[in-house]
């Protein structure tokens, strides 16, 4: 059934699943797969209309992570909102901080 | 009025000492809280005598949709130069207003588009996202609030230092840091006297959060070797070239320089006969002033206008 999703590339619904299963599954039991799939995580769903839309979980992990990257690169100042762990790193600031994290070694 | 109007407006010098002092004298915590609100006093105090001022400048333009009475030449008189002070205000209260409504709007829509970015993602408190550009933030939210991490990042760490990322990450939502952030930037929106100020808050944040991320893990050197290679695993090659001779260190190697030095005291106020000790008397001392010479004013103008104009 992850095989059927991953092959849709794109959110899809219960239905467009069953039909693209070969094993000619009822609906429910179609539904019931993917509820259980949704509790380990494996697939996430959102509404749309009436009905929910399914995707892979690491599909949406990467969508995220495109969105997050927009979010990012689009906003020039993003320090200013978000607090980052690091900044941008000057060449004489990596030298001096590569000296530092040897000194704190030896 | 007459001088006291504009003291308010150059008063944040008063506060460039202790930001300058801030970071070696003060504990992360103290300088944050205490940079924070002079900062934020400092800024609303001149931007009500901008606003006093553009009154008086107002009601000299022809055409204005102002009382007349409040172009008498007894409220002209109150303020020094006024034919100059009046009328520069009305452009320079414009520009502090829509520099903050664009730093405000800027926040609310980058924490929106982050919330949607993330929003079709389990409900986690750390959200890893697929991808090699290393990054970690904050995400602020209420409920929603969340640790951003790629998984660029959590690649370049050994697992006591992504510990300590996670801790630190989590003591800038549990402080409220970007309320910190966001007031000291639209305070310097206000006021450019007090950009130092921003500098210092952003700085002594990160520590803060830096100390509290080492108290979680139960060690200093275990988050100095996080952020450093954190910072090396994104560290590209510098796009311009500098002069390092000259360069003072950054933000980062002074990061991690304090967290393998001693803890810092957690004493909450330095002697007063100290530099740091005077230098935040200084600042305070700034603030109250600051307040007391606007509160006077604004008072002094109601005042005037209420005699020139009565209602």
């Amino acid at each position: 059934m992850l095989g059927a999703l991953h092959e849709a590339g794109g959110p899809v619904t219960a239905g467009w699943v069953r039909d693209h299963l070969a094993a000619g599954l009822a609906y429910t039991t179609v539904m019931t797969v993917l509820g259980r799939l949704l509790a380990k995580n494996a697939v996430t769903r959102r509404r749309e209309g009436r009905s929910f839309v399914w995707l892979p979980a690491a599909d949406e992990a990467g969508l995220a992570a495109l969105k997050m990257r927009r979010v990012l690169d689009g906003e020039q100042d993003r320090r200013a909102v978000l607090a980052s762990f690091i900044t941008a790193l000057p060449e004489g600031d990596e030298r001096l901080l590569r000296e530092l994290l040897e000194s704190g070694d030896g | 009025m007459g001088i006291f109007v504009f003291l308010p407006l150059v008063l944040p010098l008063t506060a460039w000492p202790i930001a300058r002092l801030a970071e070696q004298r003060l504990h992360p915590r103290t300088a944050t809280v205490l940079l924070t609100s002079v900062s934020t006093v400092m800024a609303l105090c001149s931007t009500v005598c901008l606003a006093l001022l553009m009154v008086v400048g107002t009601a000299q333009l022809p055409g204005n949709p102002l009382p007349d009475g409040w172009s008498d030449p007894e409220v002209r008189e109150s303020v020094p130069r006024h034919e100059i002070a009046g009328k520069a205000a009305i452009p320079a209260l414009l520009a502090v207003v829509a520099a903050g409504c664009r730093t405000l709007t800027r926040h609310v829509r980058v924490r929106r588009r982050a919330h949607r970015a993330l929003a079709g993602l389990p409900r986690t408190e750390v959200a890893v996202l697929p991808d090699p550009v290393p990054y970690a933030y904050a995400l602020p939210g209420g409920r929603r609030e969340r640790v951003v991490v790629s998984t660029g990042m959590l690649g370049a760490l050994a697992s006591r230092e992504r510990r300590a990322l996670f801790a630190h990450e989590r003591a800038h939502l549990a402080a409220r840091h970007h309320r910190h952030l966001l007031l000291v930037q639209l305070a310097a929106c206000a006021n450019p006297f007090l950009l130092p100020l921003r500098t210092a808050v952003a700085y002594a944040a990160e520590r803060w959060a830096d100390e509290d991320a080492a108290r979680a893990v139960g060690s200093r050197r275990a988050v100095a070797h996080a952020i450093g290679r954190a910072a090396l695993a994104s560290a590209r090659p510098a796009p311009a070239p500098t002069l390092p001779a000259l360069a003072a260190p950054g933000p980062l190697p002074r990061r991690v320089a304090a967290l393998l030095g001693p803890a810092p005291a957690a004493r909450a106020w330095p002697s007063l006969f100290t530099a740091a000790g005077l230098a935040v008397w200084t600042a305070a001392t700034g603030a109250a002033l600051s307040a007391m010479f606007s509160a006077n004013s604004a008072l002094t103008l109601l005042f005037l206008l209420r005699t020139a104009a009565p209602l």
